[in-house]
């Protein structure tokens, strides 16, 4: 009877002293857009929580996954309200993160890291003003989504200059093809062509009119709008543009009723998998023009595809923090991503399209992020809308840029001779 | 038998005032529990709106007194003038055209009752149901060009005119689109809301109307309808403040577009309150959807004031 | 005495036939998505609206899964019914002063209630969600179902006044005649003639706590917590209209709940405006 007391109240005593160390547990909320299921669209997202849950038992994950919009509304209500801010959240860098950054909502980790190998434009994506505070596993960049079989059957060439797009469009019409999707329904697809054209036809323009050393309606500006409205008219994007979501368009790829399409490499992994699509389809750098072409083929325009920040609220956690994004950045977890671009050295491309996206990657000279992130929140949605407006057929695009040229000025300042 | 009918009227007052003053405490206490919830939850908030919108805040801590500033600002924005029209239009239609058609589906399954009418009632108020996400695809569903269901079975018809008509991409059909989900959507609850009054109509009424020899249309003009005068001018507020909040719909099926062909009050709250960080300008369009809900009801209310003194 | 059964003829056919018309075009967008839940990806965006090709219920069986239905179930009932008892008494009160104790003071009172209703939820977002974690009520259900009922409370303020203005005022002078207070006239005589707008809420109010979304998204943090719409939206959110049938299931399994217990809760109003409506 004795021992058996005696043993009932050791366990009893260790299970006591046990109690508070286990109470110990850290935890963290983490939120981002992504649900942790078997998606294969979430599988990193998946790999993440589960792989970080199993190495790291002591600490508490909460991933709360609640979809790109939700996510991001509840976000800015929570940064908006100054309180209840999760330790983690998902980020895509620029000057959106960088808001949050000069509202002092966020987490400086400089010092733990900027020692973190990766690509140096995915490690520019989430630094602001000098100062790292999170950490960008993978990277997106935008380039021409070609239907390999269509250009084939019909001997086209992928276009090597601008200028070729017009011989391909035209052959392509004839064969009933819709030479490009884009989703212009949804506004934000139309960025990735207007950037580029912007940037071919004058460099490093839209730097230079981030920082109020260039008007928006000065000439690259016009000109690729008017280049764009004249592909618009002749029939380039189909003969229902506006009614045409992102999602539309993207069917319109996987059934092969339209061959090309200027967006971000996320689309590889759709594009590459046999569920979703029986066509073959590449990806290729945008190309530059023919002549006169101030921007070149390796000025690529791109920005963090998934990214994770800290906020201040997760200061006295900031050991759990920095041990969830240096794992968010390991191969472990980076490699479980079927189609994005990796910014983790090491990890291969699970599919030829990536390796593609991989390699245009690998050899840009030049990165400029998505202006509809990177420039002041005040001037974004109205950029977009400005470049949906080019595909009105009576939009003076002259005039509808020096409106937006007008909306900058006020909320940034005017160009400063 | 009324007292206040019989005494002189300086009287009348006096008592009545004594008789107000006696109930007082009891209609205190009656509304207390609607203004607690109110004040804990609602009032702050209008009142932060109303503040806010006389600064230029990005929500984020960093707040300046800019007076009038955001709301001058506003009336002068292609974007905003383009959602109050919108708005007013949206509202102006949907009293028009939902009104009247739920109080003939109303009538018309309560003065035919059959073996059909009760399921046909479960039905109309279905499409309410739904979350404006939901409703929002399945708007997207039957107008989407070349996949939607219009499109496809146009093009399977041989239409070709209808087939290739951009319900969502032209800009003055995107308006139409949404307004005919929205109908679908929001027409349930004035069909069962006028159902639920038309047969607090005592039957004795009815057949009395019966008896006369009225038919079914004299019936519904003579008597139903003006029964239902003060319920249908309660729709009539709720359609026009729901229209003048409106964002859910047309956000989530076109972003107000396209260009601004069905952008919204509500929208352009969203758009400066959450997008563009500008939080001083989304309250003050917050300010005017309050101030014209709040105009019109009034309006609304106080029309009809002598009208109702007598039902009472 | 039951209604007359009065027969119209012709005029009673074209009728029905034209509701019976209407209630389709009511109830076919809802079939669309039925279309799209059986089929495979490549299959949906080839042939959208074709038959589908075999019954696959792996779309409905993923979305099941990833939503986590069990978890959320309970978290959305406590809400709803929270919502229900927190929206219907204070409604039912004031709706009743509104419509039969009339006086300058209460006109004023009744648009101080209103202006509930006329703000847009959207601004009111970001105050309500400090205040909330200023007092510690985020994250938690009631902090939820609290707010919900305060958004509810103008709307069914009006609509309860509404009924009661049609109550008869002598109901109220033979009340007073028998001897009840004012607050007896109120729960004894005049709450069960209301019944119609009492049922109509319940069942409104319920559906509306249920499928509610912006209120869940914001002032709901932890998994534990998430209501079962709150989920079901996310998972529509994460996946976007590029995989349609996958989209379509999730939808489905959204919307079925909230239009089961409107079939079922419908039943209940008809049984009760029919009783409110026999005048004794």
């Amino acid at each position: 009877m004795k021992k058996r007391s005696v043993f009932a109240l050791t366990i009893l005593a260790l299970c006591l002293i046990a109690s508070p160390l286990s109470a110990q547990k850290v935890k963290l909320s983490v939120w981002a857009g992504d649900i942790p299921d078997d998606s294969p669209d979430h599988a990193y997202a998946k790999a993440l929580v589960t792989g970080f849950q199993a190495k790291y038992p002591d600490i508490q994950l909460d991933y709360v996954g609640l979809g790109n919009d939700g996510f991001k509304d509840k976000l800015k209500v929570t940064m908006a309200s100054g309180s209840g801010l999760p330790d983690i959240f998902q980020t895509w860098g620029g000057s959106v993160m960088g808001g949050y950054a000069d509202a002092g909502q966020l987490l400086d980790l400089t010092a733990d890291l900027k020692s973190i190998p990766g690509s140096a434009a995915a490690a520019q994506a989430v630094t602001w003003k000098g100062k790292i505070y999170g950490v960008a596993p993978f990277f997106a960049v935008a380039g021409l989504f070609v239907n390999e079989g269509i250009f084939k059957d019909n001997n086209l060439k992928v276009p090597a200059t601008v200028e070729d797009f017009e011989t391909v469009c035209k052959a392509l019409l004839a064969k009933g093809i819709q030479p490009f999707a884009c989703g212009a329904k949804d506004k934000w697809p139309t960025l990735a062509l207007y950037m580029y054209l912007t940037n071919r036809f004058g460099g490093d323009a839209s730097a230079r009119a981030a920082t109020r050393r260039l008007a928006y309606d000065s000439e690259p500006f016009v000109k690729a709008a008017q280049l764009y409205q004249k592909w618009v008219k002749a029939g380039y994007f189909g003969d229902t543009p506006l009614g045409e979501g992102y999602g539309d368009a993207q069917t319109l790829m996987f059934t092969g009723k339209a061959a090309m399409i200027v967006s971000g490499s996320w689309l590889s992994a759709n594009f590459a998998s046999s569920e979703m699509t029986d066509q073959k389809i590449g990806f290729y750098a945008f190309p530059a023009l023919k002549s006169g072409s101030v921007g070149k083929v390796t000025d690529l325009m791109g920005m963090t595809d998934i990214g994770y920040a800290a906020s201040k609220t997760a200061a006295s956690k900031k050991d759990a923090v920095v041990k969830f994004l240096k794992y968010a950045m390991s191969s472990e977890a980076a490699s479980a991503e079927p189609g994005r671009i990796c910014s983790v050295p090491g990890v291969k491309a699970k599919n030829s399209i990536t390796g593609q996206a991989s390699a245009v990657f690998g050899g840009a000279k030049t990165v400029t992020f998505w202006w509809d992130q990177d420039l002041p929140p005040s001037v974004t949605s109205p950029l977009n809308d400005t470049i949906q407006s080019f595909f009105l057929p009576d939009t003076d695009v002259k005039k509808a840029l020096s409106a937006y040229e007008a909306l900058v000025t006020e909320n940034m300042g005017p160009v400063k001779k | 038998m009324s007292q206040s009918m019989v005494e002189p009227s300086a009287l009348a007052g006096r008592r009545r005032r004594a008789r107000d003053r006696g109930r007082a405490p009891f209609v205190l206490l009656f509304l207390l529990p609607a203004f607690l919830f109110l004040a804990v939850f609602l009032y702050y908030p209008i009142e932060e709106t109303f503040r806010i919108a006389m600064t230029k805040s990005t929500g984020m801590g960093s707040e300046a007194y800019v007076g009038f500033d955001n709301y001058a600002k506003l009336f002068v924005n292609e974007e905003f003038l383009a959602g109050l029209w919108h708005v007013f239009g949206w509202a102006f239609w949907s009293v028009l055209i939902q009104l009247p058609l739920a109080f003939l589906v109303a009538f018309s399954l309560t003065f035919y009752a059959n073996k059909l009418t009760g399921p046909l009632r479960s039905i109309f108020y279905l499409s309410n149901v739904l979350p404006s996400a939901i409703t929002a695809m399945l708007g997207r569903f039957i107008f989407a060009p070349k996949f939607g269901v219009i499109s496809s079975l146009a093009t399977g018809l041989g239409w070709k005119w209808l087939g290739s008509v951009d319900f969502l991409g032209n800009k003055d059909l995107a308006f139409w689109s949404v307004f005919t989900i929205a109908t679908w959507a929001y027409t349930g609850f004035p069909i069962i809301y006028l159902m639920a009054r038309i047969e607090q109509i005592p039957a004795e009424l009815r057949e009395a109307a019966e008896l006369d020899g009225a038919t079914g249309w004299r019936y519904a003009w003579h008597i139903v309808l003006p029964d239902l005068n003060y319920p249908l001018r309660i729709l009539a507020v709720l359609c026009t403040v729901g229209s003048l909040k409106l964002f859910d719909l047309p956000y989530i099926m076109l972003t107000g577009g396209p260009g601004n062909a069905t952008v919204t009050l509500g929208i352009t709250l969203y758009r400066h309150g959450f997008i563009n960080w500008n939080y001083g300008k989304a309250a003050a369009v917050g300010v005017v959807i309050f101030l014209l809900s709040l105009g019109f009801t009034v309006a609304q209310f106080s029309l009809g004031q002598s009208r109702e003194g007598e039902k009472a | 005495m039951s209604q007359l059964r009065i027969r119209h003829g012709a005029a009673e056919v074209l009728a029905t036939v034209l509701l019976v018309a209407l209630a389709i075009l009511v109830i076919l967008p809802l079939l669309m998505p039925l279309m799209f839940v059986f089929k495979t990806q490549l299959e949906f965006s080839y042939h959208p609206w074709a038959w589908p090709k075999q019954i696959r219920w792996t779309n409905f069986a993923e979305a099941w899964k990833a939503v986590k239905i069990d978890q959320g179930l309970l978290n959305t009932a406590i809400v709803s019914l929270g919502a229900i008892a927190a929206t219907l008494p204070p409604s039912a009160l004031a709706g009743y002063i509104f419509a039969k104790y009339r006086s300058r003071a209460t006109e004023l009172a009744f648009y101080a209630i209103m202006v509930g209703y006329f703000v847009p939820s959207l601004m009111v977002l970001i105050p309500l969600y400090k205040m909330e974690v200023a007092t510690r009520l985020n994250d938690t259900l009631y902090g939820l179902f609290l707010p919900m009922a305060a958004f509810g409370i103008p709307f069914w303020t009006l609509i309860y006044r509404s009924f009661f203005q049609t109550l008869p005022a002598d109901l109220a002078e033979a009340a007073r005649i028998d001897g009840a207070g004012h607050a007896g006239t109120f729960f004894r005589i005049m709450l069960p003639l209301a019944k119609p707008a009492t049922i109509l809420a319940l069942l409104l109010v319920f559906i509306g706590a249920w499928s509610d979304y912006l209120l869940s998204l914001i002032l709901l943090s932890s998994q534990e917590h998430f209501t079962m719409q709150l989920r079901v939206a996310s998972f529509l959110n994460a996946y976007g209209t590029d995989r349609m049938p996958k989209y379509a299931s999730a939808a489905v399994i959204s919307a079925a709940p909230t239009i089961l217990l409107y079939i079922l809760g419908h039943k209940w109003i008809i049984r009760g405006t029919l009783a409110g409506a026999i005048k004794e």
